[in-house]
């Protein structure tokens, strides 16, 4: 099995991109046929066989260009064990484990400057330290693997030698970024960083000229070598953990109470509630149309028919007509609710491509028609008017229901889900469960979605008893899971 | 391009070869295309060619075809294409004929049967006779199975029908056969056609198509890749013309438009410019010319406002 590829795969996976089993076969086919030499081919021919969609193309070009900044050339050389390095012995070396804990090695790093100087690939090291200056010279072997390694000058196998202990301390665990610090200090360990610290140190007494030149070469390739290291780290984070964190945040406020969501979140849990309802139009754009045409479904048509002596003029098809949901959403935008109401507004009309027949009303006291705005405008600008425009006044739910009744009772048949957000805490005032039982009974479905916790329905101002008698459905519904669950229900009873 | 017969294997040895193999037929394209192209042949994988309309999603299917010598089968897909169109369909006339004439010799053949168990089973002889492939009529999936030099088979625009078509098409795409019930399962020949699918993104392929497809984006090409085309396809135009015009077009592309011009229509533009002898491009021209480029008053009519601007930068 191809381990750089399925890593990449992984990778790729953690960036949203859904890669099948058979793709990933797939994919080894392609590899096979084009092979590693060529970067551009490679990644011309992986973008057919995995990613499927813009978007995909759009992250695949992403995660190939950071994965395979290093790894293309991992398993082409045969090169030595970097264990070798700390088999040696592990001597105390205070440079090493002078940091403490996370962001050590970091630190040390960024301290010293003129890191950044050196290009990749030559030995154009411009001496800046305010050591003394032996000029241009001979130079003395180094004895250590890493400083070998370092005086090579050949950036693949220090990559390769970076990555193998990468492997090593297991890079891929990485989670939250401050981890970096730690991991970049245990890659250096284990390549050899003691080792190559007690030489520097040793060279820097030496006597000979040679010696010390060397000396303060591999102490400036060392800080090179660090600040590669911080690289890798930083991009394995990139591959490996930041999906990972990001889908945690997501899973979180799925669960989060949405009263409680901060506006800093409010991109987030946008983005959350659209892949929710891109997860259910998908689910539930399936079955479509289609009547009155097609084939004839001879069976039922028999059937259907005996009745008539044989004659055959009641016809079936063999496909039927699905109606699609007719909703109607009732919110309350008064100040305790609004929050919900923003999201649940969004999740409907997320769901356009399903649902299109939404018309959305909303209240505190008096009800009106929002349907128009959100036709017009941007989601969030819709909402943002809408709780701008009805928000004020104390929440009056006989009052808004007899408005409702006004509005369009008419066009309530046995087709519409009436959906109603609130939390039924009407003030005291007369809750009309009349116009209520009207509607229940007009309506296929009708369903109050209450934010509240169900043992304090019964509390207080409260209408929800009287209420609860003529809803089909009642649910507690304050995070985006339960609103996830009652929209995915309303799809379904409708169909 | 009378050249001698193609050697496919000569062909698809590398991408480089496959590309200049397709610029010979005229079809200028990019690496990407190249590659799926050579994937598509070594793999045998069917290619999903989505992209906006006109940037040559079928005329690629077409060169395949030319440039391996082999027939194109074209399946165009509506709303509403089902297995009868696409894939079989009994020859009902015949079997009623056939009926017809098995009923006139019926006495001749239950002559002598003793009972009613053997008439029966004498009859059961024919019953199979009438669902056989003598009475099947092939449809293009059908044809392009059991073609015996291999094909290309394009189905094309494919989100146009609807999703019951997309999953019939599951079992030709992943293993090359058919279930015919009465009949058995169709392999194919020893020569696998290769099969290209387009889609305008009308909307969204079902996972399961697509996981079982090479996906190719074709964008609209960058105006160097742009400039080639036409020179390829349009080569008597000057190219001084030729720079400016793709310019323009690219211009246009920057703009709100309902429907930008794609690469058939540059092409169009090419060679209506060509037919007037124009040396090179001038807001008159371009005026009474838009309609060739453009397909909506409305584009045309926000395009001429401006077309001053766009002419100046163009020309610079």
């Amino acid at each position: 099995m191809d381990r750089t590829l399925t890593n990449f795969i992984r990778a790729l996976r953690n960036a949203d991109v859904r890669i099948s089993t058979a793709e990933t076969l797939d994919a080894l086919s392609v590899v096979e046929l084009v092979g590693y030499t060529d970067r551009g081919a490679l990644k011309r021919a992986l973008s057919l066989a995995l990613p499927k969609t813009a978007d995909e193309k759009a992250a695949f070009d992403v995660c190939f260009e950071q994965f395979f900044a290093f790894e293309d050339i991992q398993g082409e050389l045969g090169l030595p064990e970097p264990g070798d390095a700390d088999d040696a012995d592990d001597g105390m070396d205070a440079d090493a484990r002078g940091g403490e804990g996370g962001g050590g090695g970091g630190q040390q790093a960024g301290g010293k400057g003129g890191k950044k100087k050196r290009k990749p690939g030559g030995d154009q090291l411009r001496p800046e330290e305010p050591e003394e200056d032996l000029g241009p010279g001979e130079m003395s072997e180094a004895a250590s693997p890493l400083g070998q390694l370092l005086m090579h000058d050949s950036k693949v196998e220090l990559s390769v030698a970076t990555a193998e202990a990468g492997e090593a301390v297991g890079i891929r665990e990485i989670q939250v970024f401050t981890q970096k610090g730690l991991f970049t200090r245990k890659i250096m360990d284990q390549m050899g960083l003691a080792d190559l610290n007690r030489e520097i140190t040793d060279l820097r007494d030496s006597r000979r000229i040679p010696e010390r030149r060397l000396g303060q070469e591999l102490k400036r390739r060392r800080e090179w070598l660090r600040e590669q290291v911080r690289d890798y780290v930083e991009r394995q984070f990139l591959l490996h953990a930041d999906a990972t964190g990001h889908r945690l945040r997501e899973e979180l406020l799925r669960k989060v109470k949405l009263s409680n969501v901060e506006q800093r979140n409010f991109r987030l849990i946008q983005e959350v509630v659209f892949k929710m309802a891109k997860k259910l139009a998908a689910l539930h754009s399936r079955r479509k149309k289609v009547f009155k045409r097609g084939q004839l479904n001879v069976p039922r048509t028999l059937r259907h028919n005996m009745a008539y002596d044989g004659a055959i003029f009641d016809l079936h098809w063999k496909s039927v007509k699905i109606d699609r949901p007719k909703v109607f959403a009732i919110c309350d935008v008064s100040g305790s609710v609004a929050n919900y109401a923003r999201f649940m507004l969004m999740f409907l009309y997320s769901l356009e491509e399903v649902m299109p027949k939404v018309r959305s009303f909303a209240f505190s006291s008096d009800l009106a028609e929002v349907t128009d705005l959100f036709e017009h405008n941007k989601i969030e600008d819709a909402i943002a008017k809408t709780l701008r425009d009805y928000a004020g006044g104390s929440t009056d739910y006989g009052q808004a229901l007899s408005d409702f009744r006004k509005l369009c009772l008419d066009e309530v048949d046995n087709r519409t889900t009436i959906v109603i957000l609130g939390d039924a805490r009407n003030n005291y005032g007369n809750p009309r469960t009349d116009i209520m039982k009207e509607l229940y009974d007009r309506c296929k479905r009708l369903i109050w979605l209450n934010p509240e916790p169900r043992n304090s329905w019964f509390v207080g101002d409260s209408e929800m008893r009287k209420y609860l008698a003529y809803c089909h459905q009642a649910d507690e519904c304050n995070s985006l899971l339960h609103l996830e669950r009652v929209v995915g229900n309303l799809l379904r009873s409708v169909q | 391009m009378a050249e001698p017969a193609p050697d496919i294997n000569q062909i698809t040895a590398s991408v480089e070869s496959l590309k200049t193999e397709l610029e010979a037929h005229r079809y200028i394209c990019s690496d990407q295309i190249a590659t799926a192209v050579y994937l598509a042949f070594h793999l045998r994988k069917p290619i999903l060619i989505e992209g906006p309309p006109g940037v040559g999603k079928t005329e690629l299917a077409k060169t395949t075809a030319q440039m391996f010598d082999l027939p194109l089968i074209r399946l165009q897909c509506y709303e509403g294409l089902d297995e009868a169109k696409a894939i079989y369909e009994w020859k009902y006339g015949k079997q009623l004929l056939y009926t017809q004439v098995l009923k006139e010799t019926l006495d001749e053949v239950l002559q002598g049967a003793k009972g009613f168990a053997e008439s029966v089973r004498r009859l059961h002889e024919f019953g199979d006779i009438f669902f056989s492939e003598e009475f099947l009529e092939p449809r293009p999936l059908m044809k392009a199975l059991k073609s015996e030099t291999g094909c290309i088979l394009l189905i094309d625009e494919v989100d146009k029908s609807d999703h019951e078509f997309e999953s019939l098409l599951l079992e030709m795409l992943s293993d090359f056969q058919l279930s015919i019930p009465e009949i058995g399962t169709i392999k194919a020949t020893k020569e696998p056609p290769i099969v290209f699918l387009t889609s305008n993104n009308t909307r969204e392929i079902s996972d399961a198509l697509k996981r079982r497809c090479l996906h190719l984006y074709i964008p609209f090409p960058d105006v160097e890749l742009e400039q080639r085309i036409i020179h390829a396809r349009v080569p008597e135009i000057p190219p001084e013309l030729r720079r400016q015009l793709v310019k323009f077009i690219h211009e246009l592309r920057d703009l709100d438009l309902k429907k930008v011009p794609a690469i058939s229509e540059t092409i169009d533009w090419a060679r209506t410019l060509l037919l007037l002898h124009t040396e090179s491009l001038d807001p008159q021209l371009i005026r009474d010319t838009l309609n060739v480029i453009l397909k909506f008053q409305e584009d045309i009519e926000s395009v001429q406002s401006e077309l001053t601007t766009l002419v100046q930068r163009v020309s610079k």
